[in-house]
């Protein structure tokens, strides 16, 4: 049995001797570096483009501008997404600073990089909005004429009568929290290589979804998706800004006009921090409820900073209204979720998409609640958190639902019910415990597939588009083939991804691919021991009814010792190979106008505790234990749920204390890991626990963001039970806490 | 290139010579990827602050991307690929994989280095002492738990 198992990475010597293959170290025959020309203004009309002088420069091939869009057999303008506003290049406008002007492709990236300087490009500015607030004015600037008041999607849940609930609450509380930019910080940048050649075009890219690269490249194009093949090295990392189309259509376009040659474009880290972003928002928290701590209503509206395109923000707004509701029993609910367009970065999913800013506000205004009603913040947890059988706001049924056992084991692991030890404080050291719990959907209507191969060596060729950035999972798909196929995991092999080779997959996001592919895999793994049992008849001599499969052999049911290895069952066929394809998909969708139906296949779960400690003199506060829990349903990789888990905690406290990208008009100022800091060995908690919960029934589920929205109001929580101030913006700093105190 | 002036020098990387020619505004993280084909050693940020392009510079930890190919001369670099003896990896890679110290794995080189000139430096080095030591490496996917035990373990392990 592979399954459960802590198997090493398949990649653990590569990976501790340095030689993994990132798409950085990629060297192609022949290739081509490009550098990208950016926008200096947030907002402005392209009066001219001069790149007579730098084309010009010896070692310089091909200098690509918005003009070069739009011709009969090139590259389209605009960029398929959910909603098509996003230009290749900039056309004859800038939307936001960083946007590319021109982009070069040259012998060198030195050369590329001085061809930058000689680029003449006039502009006439345009007057920009900055935050969502000044978007919505009547008077505010469009962004995009197809959405005249700067709106492009308005998401809606209506459950119930939320009137009459509000009119039913002994208390309505309400308040207003805040959540900024974010930069993903990938140690590894965006990394994309395209070359055209005969007819077809290859991508080399750092991307979570290469199949959905591939789709919207042959759109681009205008091409068949069987002229593009979109190949995926190992990533230095992922965290969802690796997850949509990004500059893959711009090395598509420069490739396509330099034709013949490779281009290769890697990011600079500055140059991430415009690439991509976590979204901004703002969001508005209502609740109603009765004195006992039940629920009556509950009204969150968002406003959702998306960023000059709106490309995936369109759909993630959506993501978010579904994920801002809370896992607990409330009977009326009414969310509005706008995605704004504005003179910003385009912003993305970001590790535990939406989530992490809709739990920052629902699990720090559960305790603000609690508060108020004079209630043990657990306990009014507990009282309203969602069961099995339970209906969502969205009115599914909810099933595999563990939210109370999450919470409690965070809690009970933390002490929770024992007096908290006061014996580190004094006169200007308090401590203060807290928590929180979430609930994210996943992806509603998505597929997977996969290739399984058994040769006559005996091995298990896994073929899959599933991407590995580090989260193990072609080392926990592989124990999935093996378990499933009953053999032993050294002998599988896991291929890809490479969309010549390897069948479709929606993406490698939202903690999907363990579950989705996994299933895909069983599936696979049924129809080709179907196969080897069919192709057995013959040599075992008995009809296919009397035979299965066991231990990597096909044996005569009622005689086991009565066998043939699949290797010998494929040789004796005189076959190279014998193969299946696995398949799983699932659907679902929310009524545009209601946001009634099904919005994920299941529902991610988890809860954090934690104990800090500040200093009232200077609001410096320390976390000094942290318990997490996730809801795992069957564990495949304990050691690798136990860094998902850890990473989820450590990856989170960065949002949640130290991050945030700060604009000045537009401009990022703090675009470099200075400035712009990251968790360090010195942030994270001394104490780190986490668990994983499993389930009985055995569903895989996904474990790569359970553990990271917690952490956020959790720290607030506890800063609030240690010195009684409210911190209601991220990221919690010690200046916020100092400058609360004073004001009370 | 513009009559850009390369200068002849000679580097000590992972106990071989290598005569290069190098420009005098080359990097030896860039000279190490470019030119000998060094690649465990990465950019991240390019600012010395990440450092996931650490190498050692007689014995001690230094980041690559702010050290000109130049300033190297003279100097015994030590990269990651200068760790393992053929198949057999060095004690401090094998307890990385033993305590699953990585998840992407970008920082990894810079971290087994950071460990490896650690135990030389302190062969019993406290958690905090491991805390300080290693904060100027930064791992993203959150992996510290277990590199801590993977340094813990050579701790006790007494391997230095």
């Amino acid at each position: 049995m592979a399954i459960g198992k802590s198997i090493p990475v398949v990649d653990s010597v590569a990976k501790v001797t340095g030689t993994i293959p990132y798409g950085i170290n990629m060297k192609l025959p022949n290739m081509l570096f490009a550098k990208i020309l950016h926008s200096p203004l947030p907002h402005a009309k392209i009066v001219s483009i001069d790149t007579s002088a730098a084309e010009e420069l010896p070692g310089v091939v091909a200098i690509l501008t918005g003009k070069d869009l739009g011709q009969p057999n090139g590259p389209q303008k605009l960029i398929t997404g959910f909603i098509k506003d996003r230009p290749v290049i900039a056309l004859d406008r800038v939307r936001y600073i960083g946007e590319p002007v021109a982009v070069v492709a040259a012998e060198s990236e030195k050369i590329a990089e001085e061809a930058l300087y000689m680029i003449d490009v006039d502009y006439e500015d345009l007057p920009a909005i900055y935050e969502t607030k000044a978007s919505m004015q009547p008077d505010a600037p469009i962004l995009n004429e197809a959405f005249p008041d700067n709106c492009y999607r308005h998401a809606k849940l209506r459950h119930g009568d939320i009137e009459a609930g509000f009119a039913a609450a002994d208390a309505i509380i309400e308040e207003v929290y805040t959540s900024p930019a974010a930069q993903h910080v990938t140690l590894e940048p965006h990394v994309n290589a395209a070359q055209w050649k005969d007819g077809r075009l290859t991508v080399w890219s750092g991307s979570q979804s290469p199949h959905r690269v591939r789709g919207s490249l042959a759109a681009l194009l205008g091409i068949e998706k069987d002229r593009v093949r979109v190949i995926v090295p190992p990533l230095g990392g992922g965290y969802g800004g690796k997850g949509h189309v990004r500059l893959q259509p711009l090395i598509a376009a420069i490739a396509w006009k330099v034709g013949g040659r490779p281009v290769k474009l890697t990011l600079t880290r500055s140059e991430e921090f415009v690439n991509v972003t976590k979204h901004a928002v703002t969001i508005t928290i209502k609740s109603g409820v009765k004195k006992d701590g039940t629920f009556t209503a509950r009204q969150v509206t968002l406003h959702w900073n998306g960023g000059a395109y709106a490309d995936s923000s369109a759909s993630l707004v959506g993501s978010g209204m579904v994920r801002a509701v809370g896992p607990y029993r409330i009977p009326h609910v009414w969310v509005d979720s706008y995605g704004y367009y504005t003179n910003l970065p385009p912003s993305g999913p970001f590790r535990g998409a939406m989530s992490s800013q809709t739990t920052w506000a629902y699990e720090s205004h559960m305790d603000t609640i609690a508060h108020r009603l004079g209630m043990d913040p657990l306990k009014l947890r507990l009282k309203n958190l969602l069961v099995s059988g339970d209906e969502f706001a969205t009115s599914e049924i909810l099933h595999d639902i563990h939210f109370v056992e999450c919470l409690k084991t965070c809690a009970d692991n933390l002490g929770w019910e024992r007096p908290l030890d006061r014996s580190g404080e004094s006169e200007t050291v308090k401590r203060g415990r807290g928590l929180g719990v979430m609930m994210k959907s996943t992806i509603p209507t998505s597929q997977s597939e996969c290739r399984l191969k058994v040769d006559t060596q005996g091995q298990l060729s896994f073929y899959t588009s599933t991407v590995e950035m580090g989260q193990g999972a072609h080392t926990a798909l592989a124990q999935i083939a093996a378990e499933a196929m009953e053999v032993p995991f050294e002998t599988v092999t896991t291929i890809g991804p490479d969309t010549d080779r390897t069948p479709f997959d929606t993406t490698t996001s939202a903690a999907r691919s363990t579950g989705m592919m996994g299933m895909a895999i069983f599936n696979g793994a049924e129809i080709l021991k179907q196969k080897l049992i069919e192709a057995a008849v013959p040599l075992l001599e008995h009809p296919a009814e009397e035979l299965s499969v066991k231990d990597g052999h096909v044996i005569v049911t009622a005689k086991p010792e009565q066998r043939m290895s699949y290797a010998e069952v494929v040789g004796r066929n005189n076959l190279e190979s014998l193969e299946a394809l696995g398949a799983f998909e699932t659907k679902g969708g929310l009524d545009p106008e209601t946001g009634q139906g099904l919005s994920t296949p299941h529902w991610h779960q988890g809860a954090g505790a934690c104990e800090v400690e500040v200093d009232t003199e200077t609001g410096k506060f320390t976390i000094l234990r942290y318990q997490s829990a996730s809801f795992a349903g069957r564990v495949v990789n304990p050691q690798l749920v136990r860094l998902q888990n850890d990473g989820n905690v450590i990856f989170g406290l960065g949002p949640a204390v130290l991050e945030e990208i700060v604009f000045d008009e537009g401009q990022i100022i703090n675009p470099n890991l200075s400035d712009y800091m990251i968790p360090s060995f010195l942030d994270i908690p001394h104490q780190l626990n986490g668990e994983a919960l499993e389930s009985d029934v055995g569903e895989i589920h996904g474990i790569g963001e359970m553990t990271l929205p917690p952490v956020a109001p959790a720290i607030a929580n506890a800063i609030y039970d240690a010195v009684g101030i409210r911190i209601r913006d991220l990221p919690i700093t010690a200046e916020k806490v100092l400058r609360a105190m004073n004001n009370e | 290139m513009n009559n850009e002036q390369l200068t002849k020098i000679t580097l000590q990387v992972n106990g071989i010579e290598h005569e290069i020619s190098a420009s005098p505004e080359v990097t030896l993280l860039d000279t190490l990827r470019d030119e000998l084909g060094l690649v465990g050693a990465r950019e991240g940020c390019g600012i010395g602050m990440c450092g996931a392009c650490t190498v050692l510079v007689d014995g001690r930890t230094i980041s690559s991307c702010l050290m000109l190919a130049v300033q190297a001369e003279g100097h015994e670099i030590t990269t990651v690929e200068g760790l393992s003896k053929g198949e057999k990896l060095h004690p401090v890679q094998q307890s990385y994989i033993d305590h699953a110290a990585f998840q992407c794995a970008y920082c990894t080189p810079g971290f087994i280095l950071s460990t490896v000139a650690l135990l030389e430096e302190e062969p019993n080095p406290d958690d905090e002492t491991i805390r300080k030591y290693l904060a100027g490496n930064l791992c993203r996917c959150g992996s510290y738990m277990n590199i801590m035990e993977a340094v813990q373990h050579c701790r006790e392990a007494s391997i230095s």
